[in-house]
């Protein structure tokens, strides 16, 4: 049996100024050749786990440590992260976040810079790791230039190119849209397969790498683990919400072994068929009724220095609707939303909201009717308390909820005198909801609202969003998150500037492989979430139901 | 397919060549010739900008406006009056004149140029090639500073995305008291991003090769120190229109912090993934702002009055050099070989 590649032993760690643990008492064997997957909810020690590996933790965070962590038989309270940079690679959720230089093939020299490697020996690890994660073409390229995918690809050749034992991944697809987050994934799977390569991953959608991993730690409070073992054994373990569908419908039906992939799934299903057991298909969702839109775009044209970034887009949302705008990064998501908020100008059509044209009114007098929930939340976030918070929105909004009942309304009841920025990235989300659900306006704007965000937040934030259409209010989002698109009730797909798809998300999330959900691709139609498949089944879900769709198909 | 960039070295001399003017005088015909050169350059070269260092320009040229209305408005001074503010008006109150006008118009062009020159740098300079030509001892430090400088870009775009997020809860910007929730986002988020960069520079072996030689010699540390100071005294020099401080004080700070720079310990070294190619196009930018230089130099040693003008109490015209304003002309060559 060989040696670990990693061994925690009761490995105790407070961040400073901070009375509670993150880690207390961890023991671990990272098995050397593994891809493990470690998976618990926000806050459950995932990322501190990963930081401890390398040394991050305690060398740059400080804070309190006790126990011990064995890197390749070295000490990490004895040799800094700058050290271990040669043992294990580490990429970040943002890849943008960690570049240093401009062009690709010096950023993946970089670090092998700092390690003294000799030029030549360089030289020829930048070749075959630009080879082994299949990003040749982009050597001489300016990293601003490349896609998100492109650039998570180039930050995990950075890591390797120093050949590292292990490869540490924090949430390393949570910024990215499906197709790039396939990319990455696919990239990493051959790494561990053809090197042999020990991956440790921590993820929150589970979908798409479950398939890949050889192991799952899942994790309770403070680094804990609540099991260990396959994914197969570890997934009936897991709080029901936080299920990836497929297997959410295996242990609903008694599926044994757990499916995890399509393909494996559909032994099964081929096996109910030959028995004549088949799910009655779901009937398509209830029109939203007709009315004057709360917000109507006609032939909105926008572009940014002579590129075209909107092209004669027009989009309508009425009162009651959840809309979900969903497109590949740079499909023009982002600039319809700024758009239709009056923040940009077109140069040609218009957007009405109210019966008045959004750009012949101040942002401040928009905002009555307007609501918007940027793509990262600390932008809008200042207060000392989340309640006080809340208290400025009102200030502009004489008419608003109580902020007790907004609080209530998402979840953070108990957060009102806690410091917003020291909220989780799930909460923090709830917590920019909150601030402007409070000021209650009727059109509301949110930018990919659920990126980073644990099953529990997400559900939470899906149940308040979905609220606000019932008490007749307007909610536009833009996401690449499947299980959230799937939970609206209509889901408007742009391509290169252009509505190219508009309808119920049974109808148009099937239609792009990429968006189609595993349930979906096994049973076609108008299947998308696991409880369509137990419906039609007439049996109940385990779960709450909303997050038991999961997304892309692996 | 990214451009060849054109060797760091060769535009931190056209920089310095650059500066010289808006730096040590306020004659408007020199200091509009290099605006209009560094104009041409960053039109040439600003596709390789991102979108933050067009915001910085935007940004100078209204702190370039608001310096004018400041001047015009609180120097009451000058023999060519147009208005009047009643007396009984703090600060404003009194004369207003042409030649507080001019005088602001020109310090704003002044330091509108300052950054002219520095978003030009943004967009052009290649920062791996220059962190790879420096020595070991002043690689932290430079490293340091590229991530300084590439956060100025991220820092306006997000600042940019707050002003949005806040206007559209309501907020307005209506007296100092309303920045809080502008500037506390921004500075909270630039805390995290630089926190963010930090952690990836250490997980990525960033110092590693430097560690052995933690230890700095006394006479090293002096050097340092020696070197920065007098680098100091000659930007003060330069900024006063002294070229005996200007250049001794540069050319000496210059030297001692090389030397200091050149001295290590044992240990593994920082390697080197490429080799700077110093090119045809290096040549031309490096050799035509030497000109520049040069002349500058030789100008200041000479006849400093060319660079200079003061439009108090009395509007002269300004000195006309043509050696001078031909010499500037030299700082277009970078835009001609884009």
């Amino acid at each position: 049996m060989s040696a670990p590649a990693a061994f925690f032993e009761r490995v105790r760690f407070a961040y400073p100024r901070q009375p509670e643990a993150a880690l207390d008492g961890v023991d671990w064997d990272l098995k050397t050749g593994t891809l493990t997957l470690l998976a618990g909810p926000s806050g459950s020690g995932k990322s501190t786990l990963l930081r401890c590996l390398n040394g991050l933790v305690p060398h740059f965070t400080g804070g309190r440590f006790g126990g011990r962590v064995l890197v390749a038989g070295r000490d990490t309270r004895e040799t800094p992260p700058r050290e271990l940079a040669a043992q294990v690679g580490f990429v970040f959720q943002d890849p943008e976040a960690q570049f240093v230089t401009t062009r690709v093939d010096d950023e993946i020299a970089f670090g092998m810079e700092q390690l003294g490697v000799a030029p030549a020996t360089m030289r020829r690890r930048v070749d075959e790791t630009l080879a082994l994660v299949g990003i040749g073409t982009l050597r001489s390229r300016d990293v601003s230039t490349l896609s998100g995918g492109e650039r998570q690809k180039v930050a995990i050749a950075a890591a390797l190119a120093p050949r590292p034992h292990i490869l540490a991944l924090d949430e390393p697809t949570s910024q990215l849209d499906p197709w790039s987050a396939e990319e990455v994934l696919a990239a990493v799977a051959r790494l561990h397969q053809d090197l042999g390569l020990t991956v440790v991953l921590a993820e929150h959608r589970l979908s798409r790498v479950i398939a890949l991993a050889d192991r799952m730690r899942l994790l309770g409070n403070r680094g804990l683990a609540v099991a260990d073992g396959h994914p197969a054994s570890v997934l009936p373990q897991m709080d029901r919400d936080a299920v990836p569908a497929l297997a959410a419908l295996g242990l609903a039906r008694g599926w044994e072994p757990l499916p995890l992939s399509v393909d494996e799934a559909r032994e099964w299903v081929a096996a109910e068929r030959r028995t004549g057991r088949l799910p009655a298909e779901p009937p398509l969702d209830p029109p939203v009724p007709a009315g004057p839109p709360a917000i109507e775009a006609s032939g909105l044209a926008v572009g940014y220095g002579g590129v075209p970034v909107l092209r004669g887009v027009e989009f309508a949302a009425r009162p009651g609707e959840l809309v979900a705008l969903m497109g590949r990064n740079g499909s023009g998501k982002t600039t319809l939303l700024r758009a239709l908020l009056g923040f940009q100008v077109p140069e040609r059509g218009r957007v009405v909201v109210g019966g008045r044209e959004v750009t012949r009114s101040r942002p401040a007098d928009r905002a009555e009717t307007i609501g918007y929930v940027p793509q990262n939340p600390s932008s809008i976030l200042f207060a000392e308390k989340l309640r006080d918070e809340l208290a400025f929105t009102l200030r502009f909004h004489p008419n608003g909820h109580r902020p007790e009942e907004t609080l209530s309304e998402v979840g953070l009841t108990w957060a009102a005198d806690r410091h917003p920025r020291d909220l989780s990235g799930g909460e923090r989300e709830r917590a920019a909801l909150a601030a402007i659900l409070v000021g209650n306006p009727s059109v509301l704007l949110l930018d990919e609202p659920t990126r980073g965000m644990d099953a529990a937040s997400k559900l939470a934030m899906v149940e308040a969003l979905r609220r606000r259409c019932r008490l007749g209010g307007t909610v536009v989002l833009a996401t690449h998150d499947v299980e959230l698109a799937a939970a609206a009730t209509r889901v408007v797909m742009l391509d290169e500037g252009r509505v190219v798809a508009d309808g119920d998300p049974r109808t148009v999330l099937p239609a792009v492989p990429a968006y189609a959900t595993p349930i979906s691709a096994l049973y076609g139609g108008r299947f998308l979430t696991t409880e369509d498949v137990l419906a039609g089944y007439g049996e109940r879900s385990l779960g709450a139901g909303l997050l038991t769709v999961s997304g892309g198909v692996s | 397919m990214i451009a060849r960039p054109i060797d760091p070295r060769a535009w931190l001399l056209w920089a310095a060549a650059a500066t010289v003017p808006p730096l040590v005088g306020r004659n408007p015909f020199v200091l509009l010739a290099t605006t209009l050169a560094v104009l041409g350059v960053w039109a040439a070269w600003r596709d390789a900008a991102t979108d933050g260092w067009g915001r910085l320009l935007r940004l100078g040229a209204l702190f370039a406006l608001v310096g004018v209305l400041f001047n015009t408005l609180t120097a009451h001074v000058g023999d060519r009056p147009f208005a009047r503010l009643p007396d009984a008006w703090p600060l404003v109150g009194g004369p207003l004149t042409v030649n507080a006008l001019v005088y602001g118009l020109l310090s704003g062009l002044a330091v509108f140029g300052l950054l002219l020159v520095g978003t030009t740098l943004g967009a052009t300079l290649d920062w791996a090639t220059l962190l790879r030509l420096l020595p070991d001892r002043l690689h932290a430090v430079a490293v340091t500073g590229a991530v300084a400088w590439a956060l100025v870009p991220q820092t306006l775009r997000a600042f940019g995305e707050i002003r949005e997020a806040q206007e559209a809860r309501g907020h307005r910007l209506r007296s100092p008291a309303d920045a809080g929730p502008l500037l506390v986002p921004l500075l909270a988020g630039s805390l995290e991003r630089s926190q963010t960069l930090a952690e990836a520079l250490e997980a990525r072996g960033f110092g590693a090769a430097l560690a052995p030689q933690a230890a700095l010699g006394r006479w090293r540390g002096a050097a340092t120190a020696a070197g920065l100071t007098l680098a100091t005294v000659g930007a003060y020099g330069l900024a006063m229109g002294s070229p005996a401080f200007a250049f001794g004080g540069l050319g000496f700070g210059v030297g001692a912090l090389w030397a200091a720079g050149r001295e290590r310990g044992g240990g593994p070294r920082r390697t080197c993934y490429r080799e700077p190619a110093w090119d045809r196009r290096a040549w031309l930018v490096a050799g035509s702002a030497g000109v520049v230089l040069g002349v500058e130099v030789a100008i200041l040693a000479v006849q400093p009055a060319a660079f200079a003008y003061d439009p108090y109490p009395s509007m002269l015209p300004p000195a006309v050099s043509l050696p001078l304003l031909a010499a500037l002309g030299l700082l277009l060559v970078p835009a001609a070989i884009r």
